[in-house]
């Protein structure tokens, strides 16, 4: 197993590799130059040549890109060039941020989605079965924005009850939270379903049923135990819709994550705190799908790592 | 000399309650915490020069000299001043002053403040918006002379931008690029906290030379939404939000727990033609434009009153400002727009857009969506009016630093523009001279419709190097009148700098450039 982890660690060598390299030519290739951006209105041509200078911008790709490898093998990714800050420090923030709220959705949406999954598995085409169905549909196609909202006029406006954005205490992550896990609850649901719906058709199910194993029991160990194989690794993909629906969720709640972050880093072409956001979520995506990878043996003893 | 120089009067409207005189004793302590919809980029003023990094640092660090919300120069860190001549301006210093870190303020301070911010290899931003500044000579102590390298007349004004607030040499060399993060200086506020995308909080100076302020502390919060930012201040979670959302403002003006306050912007958005690109070559198709633009139209239906009409390039307030005069001049009129085509030789073509040479009269358009208020919408309605006169707008919407980079580069492939341009020293010269001077065309300067006119060029170098406001004043005067003749531009709007404010919230003062200043001496009546 130790070999596997290694193997995947080892996979992570490219996409650091490639990353820095992708985003700087693509920040090349697309019109706006970060220092006259920096400078902005009033600046001569001279300026910005000294400017692109000071920032090394005025060097070969080539150059830019051995200089940023050797330090990212450091650890270092580099100062920002519009904020003068250390890159590290301003990741170690907003990324703590938004995992915070990343794990609060996934936790909920697991907690929501698989149980809602079940009930409608149990009795298809049951009452229950229908309306989870729709509101399943219901919440994967509301666009987060409207939703966020929403639950701000309701909550903050009318209730009263919880804080309107922002970041701080547990109640400011109730919202946000709630939004982002909302598309992967019904996804999981819908998952949950569809697998359990197979499983129990298994012969296994209706050896257990047959020699009087209570009903629930059923349910909990034989059928959904094998039905989440598919559940986690959709999950794991679900990881990556994650990080992309934080950028509106953390807009609509001012939420200071990385999302917003990086949506920022781009409008001021700012590649070395864009390139440094990229690898950041780029290395915990791959640590989730590694980490579901690794969760198959738990769930079906019959998977090893060799 | 400043008096004289500073006779433009701007019509600052203050609401019921902020002008009043206060009925109940100002009351000190309390946190006042204000949302706005982006976080600062940098807290360092010679490197941000937005106004979100400018609300902030604006308390903690302060200039020689500033510009009041009248727009007249007041002196701050400086008791008074003398120009010496048109490249020299002597400053006598305040004294006792110590920055938030126990440094005393002096000469050094502020030869170390200049030297940093004019550092050829570190050129920072506040530098390209200053002028030919050379530096500061420390005369002795408390005395210290800035100088230019060439005349230059509107120096003083370059002086007084907030951008030139003072820094603590001791900080600077101690923090590094970090003082940008938790800037040092002598101002009302100290800074406390910064955490990025979400809050700076700054705190109460109690040494603070000057009178003390009122609140206890000063929390600016980031919520990036507009109508989530308007629900945090009707829940009472923030005192105030800065760029309120424009449909909402009806909503609050009639709401008595809440005060609209406003101040006349600086910023003109207005929509630039190429003079290179045919048929704008021809000054009777440009006239046609603007004549068959319903400003007002637009102004009514587009902004609902978040804006005010612009009449030129200039803001009044600006030094140098002459009204242009266009709804006189040039009347929306689509008949006479017409008529203005036809002279030009263009005919009404089969599907109502007008033709010459077998050549439909179809205008490319390159515009941002957001960048300024309601830019995007500004130009799809005024692609409906020209259709009215038979000019058919293709639109493009680009992202900012791509248009940024389009209309900087030597040659422009499109017909027209939409654009904003703040006149950041609030002197003419900044807008007149990088604007429409012959030698100022991309990627040099800011004439971006390629205006040559010899005359004009005279007249604003002439402006430059002038210390007699009246006859700058003059010069200005002709230079705006040549602009009203030639018609390179439809001016739209000129911004206004409007807050919502609970009711309880006292003294706020709005400033014409971008609400500055206008914090550090509200108090709370709660």
């Amino acid at each position: 197993m130790s070999r596997f982890v290694l193997q995947r660690l080892l996979a992570l060598v490219p996409v650091l590799l490639g990353v820095p390299l992708f985003i700087m030519l693509t920040v090349d290739l697309i019109p706006g130059d970060p220092a006259a951006l920096m400078l902005g209105e009033g600046a001569t041509a001279e300026m910005v040549a000294r400017l692109r200078a000071s920032l090394d911008l005025d060097k070969p790709l080539a150059v830019r890109y051995v200089r940023y490898v050797v330090r990212l093998a450091q650890g270092d990714l580099g100062r920002s060039f519009r904020e003068g800050r250390r890159v590290n420090d301003e990741l170690a923030e907003v990324w703590t941020a938004t995992a915070e709220l990343g794990i609060a959705a996934l936790v909920l949406a697991v907690a929501a989605g698989v149980p809602l999954g079940v009930l409608s598995a149990r009795r298809p085409n049951s009452w229950l079965d229908n309306l989870v169905r729709v509101t399943t549909l219901f919440g994967l196609s509301m666009p987060i924005f409207w939703i966020g909202l929403l639950l701000i006029v309701v909550f903050s406006l009318w209730l009263g009850w919880l804080p309107a954005g922002g970041r701080g205490t547990p109640a400011h992550l109730v919202m946000p939270a709630f939004t982002l896990a909302l598309p992967t609850v019904a996804m999981l649901a819908r998952m949950t379903r569809s697998a359990m719906l197979e499983v129990l058709r298994e012969d296994y199910i209706r050896t257990a049923r047959a020699k009087g194993v209570p009903g629930p029991r059923v349910l909990a160990r034989h059928a959904l135990r094998n039905a989440l194989i598919p559940v986690v690794t959709v999950l794991g993909l679900q990881t990556g819709q994650l990080l992309g629906g934080a950028i509106l969720t953390e807009t609509v709640f001012a939420w200071p994550g990385i999302g917003r972050m990086i949506v920022r880093a781009i409008f001021a072409r700012d590649y070395i705190l864009l390139q440094g956001g990229v690898i950041v979520l780029a290395v915990t995506y791959l640590a989730v799908n590694l980490l579901v990878d690794l969760s198959y043996a738990y769930f079906d003893p019959r998977i090893t790592y060799g | 000399m400043a008096c004289r120089w500073g006779t433009v009067l701007v019509a600052v409207v203050l609401l019921a309650g902020l002008t009043a005189p206060a009925a109940r004793a100002q009351r000190r302590g309390g946190t006042l915490t204000i949302a706005r919809p982006v976080d600062a980029v940098s807290l360092d003023p010679h490197f941000e020069t937005t106004a979100p990094g400018a609300w902030i640092y604006q308390m903690i660090l302060e200039p020689l000299v500033a510009l009041g919300p009248d727009m007249k120069i007041k002196p701050v860190l400086a008791t008074g001043y003398r120009v010496i001549d048109a490249s020299r301006i002597r400053f006598t210093l305040r004294r006792g002053v110590r920055f938030h870190d126990g440094t005393p303020f002096n000469a050094q301070a502020v030869k170390f403040t200049f030297d940093r911010a004019f550092d050829p290899k570190a050129p920072a931003r506040w530098a390209s918006l200053a002028g030919p500044i050379k530096g500061a000579e420390v005369v002795d102590e408390f005395t210290v002379d800035i100088t230019t390298r060439e005349p230059y007349a509107p120096l003083l004004y370059s002086v007084a931008m907030l951008y030139a607030g003072i820094v603590s040499p001791a900080a600077v060399q101690k923090m590094g690029q970090e003082f940008s993060r938790a800037p040092v200086g002598t101002g009302p506020f100290k800074f406390q906290e910064w955490r990025t995308n979400d809050r700076i909080t700054v705190v109460r100076n109690d040494d603070y030379w000057g009178p003390k302020p009122y609140l206890d502390r000063i929390v600016f919060r980031v919520i990036p939404e507009e109508s989530a930012r308007m629900i945090a201040l009707r829940t009472g979670e923030v005192d105030m939000v800065l760029v309120p959302a424009p449909s909402q403002l009806a909503a609050f003006r009639r709401d008595s727990n809440f005060v609209v306050a406003e101040a006349q912007g600086q910023r003109v958005v207005f929509i630039g033609m190429n003079l290179t690109r045919s048929p704008l070559t021809d000054v009777r198709v440009r006239r046609a434009l603007l004549m068959g633009t319903n400003r007002k139209a637009i102004l009514d239906n587009v902004l609902e009153g978040a804006a005010a009409p612009a009449d030129g390039i200039l803001a009044p307030g600006v030094f140098g400002y002459a009204p242009m005069e266009l709804d006189r001049r040039y009347p929306y009129d689509p008949a006479k727009a017409r008529a203005l085509l036809q002279e030009a030789g263009f005919r009404p073509g089969p599907d109502g857009v007008m033709v010459r040479d077998g050549m439909p009269l179809v205008l490319s358009l390159i515009s941002a969506r957001g960048r300024y208020l309601k830019d995007a919408e500004i130009s799809e309605a005024w692609q409906a009016q020209m259709r009215q006169i038979g000019v058919r707008v293709e639109l493009n919407f680009l992202e900012w630093g791509t248009v940024f980079t389009h209309v900087r580069a030597p040659q422009l492939d499109y017909h027209l523009f939409t654009l904003g341009w703040v006149t950041t020293t609030a002197d003419a010269d900044y807008s007149l001279l990088p604007m429409f001077r012959s030698n100022m065309a991309p990627p040099t300067g800011w004439n971006t419709w390629r205006y040559v006119n010899r005359e004009f060029d005279r007249l604003v170098d002439q402006a430059r190097v002038s210390v007699k406001a009246e006859e700058r004043e003059a010069l200005y005067r002709r230079a705006q009148e040549m602009i009203a003749r030639d018609i390179m531009f439809i001016p739209f709007y000129t911004t206004k700098e409007i807050a919502v404010l609970r009711s309880y919230v006292k003294n706020f003062v709005p400033h014409p450039i971008e609400y500055n200043q206008g914090f550090a001496y509200i108090w709370l009546d709660k």
